[in-house]
């Protein structure tokens, strides 16, 4: 029972940050010098127009007011219209997010399924050269932004090598018709098999470059864990019993090391929902981060904060998540809490 | 100090990161001498070699409208360090200042502090300094503002957190009993304590800031051409992959091994600041 | 008949400084079933020396190791990592100072000692390990074989868990088992009902015992034999009696003096170098082999 109450506790403090995030981004898309209905409609547009608009958007009320207006409206599940695409942003948003969530879930399995390996391997060989070579691996992905990795995926495997496309999600010949928007998904309920992996194929380039700091992240925090856990008295009595090297390394050093990694993980799984921006940019992926580069560049007040907004929802989304996973996976905060002992 | 030196010259990675880091320091601030066209760092045109592959001439080849890239590439390390110093200097003492208030008086400015801590944190970094800048006219200064507006909240989370452990220690409570002032126990006694952590982070911080500001001006939202900034020069170039490959190849090569050599020495400087205590 | 036999063993451990001696050139042996002591202050050699024993300390590269260690009549040194890894857990076994913090903490007490039983009979099925192991906590007086079985080591007491350690190293019968400080972390009474506990078991099974401590009251109670390690060297060696009965090693005199008569707990105030402590072994030799 505690436990369904520490995480309805957790659940509140997040719901109140995320109200305190309204609040910042509200701010910061408000102090916008010049005039925003100005610049949505161009230079071309009349005074009446700018007026019509100001007068739409209640640009002309205090910014309190702007901000209890709106929220009225997010509770009502509205964040206003798009002065981009001219659409309701929620519309815009429930067509861009599929993409990048495909996008992002794609690289965070990359990172765990690479990463962690990497990290153990280097740990079990702390000092010799796999160590070595796991460090400058891990250390050269974490040292170059997300779109450096994207640009140098694209020359080298897709115009040089040309082993994968390099744009889009899905060549035009394919068409599918979208249930969930995750063409992995949909190409399977529509039973296409070479859809999927064409699907799969545009998927492989962009995964990776967004992946390649997290992997490096996870390998080097997942080797200092373990080293951590490998002074514990409970890894010597391990060695002193007899069990192999590789047995060790899994049961006594991987799993208790695992509670520790698994926080920061989730800090760099929801990293990414940032730097996929970088990414969808270079591989001319339709996902939201594209979306929201443009509303920016257009000062598009509504789709700006409605795209924060859902950006940081599940950033704090994906942190409940890992605090719910760290407790599970831990005997020790799962028993105190649940009062099962 | 000599034990630090003994270290690192024990290890050769954080010896290969602070040459490269000393590297890329030196080009930055002798980019005037070094560069082979220091005028091309502004907005000039030479038509007769534009596009043109690297060559002796021309290390990393010339831009669309004929500026020699090496030298660019100089001058943006200059405007990248200049702004991973000033994000620094501000984001460092105001987020440790407010992760020692948050820790130490607790109370309700803990829970005040934290929970605005917990804002910022929650939006994905980029993100939050995209937003700014995408408000903000595009200039150097406000590319500055909105990273710094990023980055304090790290430190305050790292310090709050080392403070927390400390503020039970022996020696606060003894300062505690002979009536040692908050602020005298805040500064001068547990923040000492702070320093190793705050230290290593700076340096693994200096990469990371490089990584940010070439992010936003990557996505247009940073430093304004004709100023050489290492992301915009990628953004341009990855626009003519795969024929004029070096636009590219040549500014993110330069990201990577100015952001890996304070990897490296961060790295380092951890296991040296972690040994000795 | 001798079990272990150690000698003239050195070893060294070559550090960013410099080469390190730490044991130099200590002979010492133990017959099977009997119980010795190795006895010293901490730093003078003792866990290293069980950790050569064990095999553990060869796998580390920075340390060099010379002198004979001979197990059953095999020289270490001569065994490949494998086969010595084969020995532990099955010939020899080891327990260790702190109970609770030796036990894997995120697996209950049940599986993990089924991977112990599995070292001594590959391949033992989950129904057959738990039985087993039931039978071999109630050896150790564990009442509720079955909750304890079900528990994770931070859901027991420190003495339950030194209890269910002691069952694990002896389950596969090993012919030796290493103690290193049994129960120091824990408080004075448990320490001494879990030992007198230990020694009853491995007066049953036949098992010999190399009893690491610094708390001569412990020794006196446990062991046939006592060896006095200071500082890497063996320096007074003898049946326990006549060691305790006639101390006439300068340093054994000072470890005597400064041990608390009663409570045996605390370290002991000794001085930390004295000429006197360097001055060569002295071995009694009525009795026991040596």
């Amino acid at each position: 029972m505690r436990v369904v109450w520490a995480f309805l506790r957790r659940t509140g403090t997040a719901l109140l940050v995320l109200f305190g995030v309204s609040i910042l981004i509200f701010v910061i898309a408000r102090v916008i010098p010049g005039d925003p209905a100005r610049v949505a409609l161009g230079p071309n547009a009349t005074a009446d127009q700018v007026a019509a608009l100001r007068l739409a958007l209640r640009l002309d009320d205090p910014v309190p007011l702007q901000y209890l207006h709106y929220m009225a409206g997010l509770v009502r599940g509205d964040l206003g219209i798009s002065l981009y695409t001219n659409r309701p942003v929620t519309t815009d948003i429930a067509q861009f997010l599929p993409a990048s969530l495909e996008l992002i879930f794609t690289a965070g399995l990359l990172m765990v399924a690479i990463g962690l390996p990497l990290g153990i391997i280097a740990a079990r060989f702390r000092g010799r050269w796999p160590d070595h070579v796991v460090r400058v691996v891990s250390l050269t992905g974490v040292s170059a932004p997300s779109f450096v990795w994207a640009v140098a995926f694209m020359l080298i495997f897709g115009y040089w090598l040309k082993w994968f496309p390099i744009s889009q999600r899905l060549h035009d010949s394919f068409q599918v018709a979208p249930v969930t928007g995750f063409l992995l998904i949909d190409t399977l309920l529509a039973g296409d098999g070479a859809a999927w992996r064409d699907a799969a194929r545009h998927l492989v380039l962009p995964a990776f470059a967004l992946a390649l700091a997290g992997i490096g992240q996870a390998a080097r925090l997942t080797r200092a864990n373990m080293i951590e856990t490998y002074d514990r008295p409970y890894i010597e009595m391990a060695r002193a019993f007899g069990f192999a090297p590789g047995r060790i390394a899994r049961r006594y050093a991987f799993r208790p090391s695992l509670i520790p990694s698994l926080t920061i993980i989730g800090l760099d799984f929801a990293a990414m929902l940032g730097s996929a921006f970088l990414v969808e940019q270079v591989f001319g992926w339709p996902g939201l981060s594209r979306y929201g580069v443009q509303v920016i560049l257009r000062k598009d007040l509504n789709a700006i904060v409605g795209t924060v907004l859902v950006i940081a929802a599940m950033f704090i989304l994906v942190n409940i998540i890992v605090d719910l996973l760290t407790v599970l996976f831990n005997p020790r905060i799962r028993l105190a809490k649940g009062g099962k002992a | 100090m000599r034990r630090a030196l003994h270290i690192l010259a024990a290890n050769p990675l954080t010896l290969t990161g602070a040459v490269l880091v000393l590297l890329v320091v030196l080009a930055a601030l002798l980019a005037d001498v070094v560069a082979p066209y220091p005028e091309h760092a502004g907005a000039v045109v030479d038509f007769l070699n534009f596009n043109k592959p690297p060559s002796a001439e021309h290390l990393f080849g010339t831009d669309l409208v004929g500026r020699d890239l090496f030298s660019r590439v100089l001058f943006a390390y200059r405007i990248s360090l200049l702004l991973g110093v000033v994000v620094l200097v501000i984001s460092v003492p105001v987020g440790v200042t407010l992760g020692l208030m948050a820790g130490y008086l607790g109370g309700r400015r803990e829970y005040v502090l934290m929970r605005i801590t917990d804002v910022f944190l929650s939006i994905p970094p980029l993100v939050l300094a995209m937003s700014i800048m995408g408000v903000l006219p595009p200039t150097l200064l406000n590319g500055m503002l909105a990273v710094t507006a990023m980055w304090w909240p790290w430190y305050t989370r790292l310090v709050y957190n080392i403070v927390r452990g400390e503020k039970v220690e022996g020696y606060v409570l003894a300062a505690e009993i002979i009536g040692a002032s908050k602020w005298h126990i805040m500064f001068r006694e547990i923040l000492p304590n702070c320093v190793p952590a705050v230290v290593t982070k700076i340096t693994l911080d200096f990469g990371f800031v490089i990584l940010i500001v070439s992010s936003l001006s990557f996505l247009g939202l940073g430093v304004q051409p004709p100023t050489p900034d290492l992301g915009s020069m990628v953004a341009e170039g990855a626009r003519y992959l795969p024929d004029s490959w070096w636009l590219a190849v040549f500014p993110g090569l330069a990201i990577l091994v100015a952001v890996f050599g304070f990897n490296l020495v961060g790295d380092g400087l951890r296991d040296i600041l972690g040994a000795e205590q | 008949m001798t079990l272990l036999s150690i000698r003239d063993l050195k070893l060294t451990f070559r550090l960013w400084s410099g080469p390190v001696e730490v044991l130099h050139g200590i002979s010492l042996a133990i017959g099977k079933g009997e119980r010795v002591a190795l006895v010293g202050e901490s730093g003078s050699g003792k866990s290293v020396t069980a950790r050569i024993i064990l095999g553990l300390l060869q796998e580390q590269r920075n340390a060099r190791i010379s002198g004979t260690v001979e197990f059953e009549g095999r020289d270490l040194a001569r065994l490949s990592a494998r086969e010595r890894m084969s020995m532990r857990g099955r010939a020899m076994s080891m327990i260790f100072q702190d109970p609770t913090s030796s036990l894997n903490p995120v697996y209950r007490i049940g599986p993990q000692f089924r991977e112990v039983l599995d070292r001594g009979s590959p391949g033992i099925s989950a129904a057959e390990a738990r039985a087993r192991a039931a039978q071999m906590l109630a050896e150790v007086s564990i009442r509720e074989p079955d909750r304890v079985l079900d528990s994770y080591p931070f859901q027991l007491s420190g003495g339950m868990n030194q209890r269910v350690m002691i069952a694990m190293a002896l389950a596969n019968r090993p012919a030796l088992l290493l103690a290193d400080e049994p129960g120091t972390a824990l408080d004075v009474t448990v320490q001494a009902q879990t030992l007198d506990l230990m020694r009853g078991l491995v007066a049953d099974h036949g098992t010999a015992v190399l009893f690491i401590s610094h708390n001569l009251g412990v020794v006196r109670e446990f062991a046939d034999r006592t060896y006095v390690i200071y500082r890497g060297r063996i320096v007074e060696s003898g049946p326990t009696a006549a060691v305790f009965g006639d101390p006439r090693h300068a340093y054994t005199r000072a470890l005597m003096a400064a041990q608390p008569r009663l409570t045996g707990g605390g370290l002991p105030d000794i001085p930390e170098r004295d000429p006197a402590f360097d001055a060569p072994a002295i071995h009694h030799a009525a009795g026991g082999a040596a």
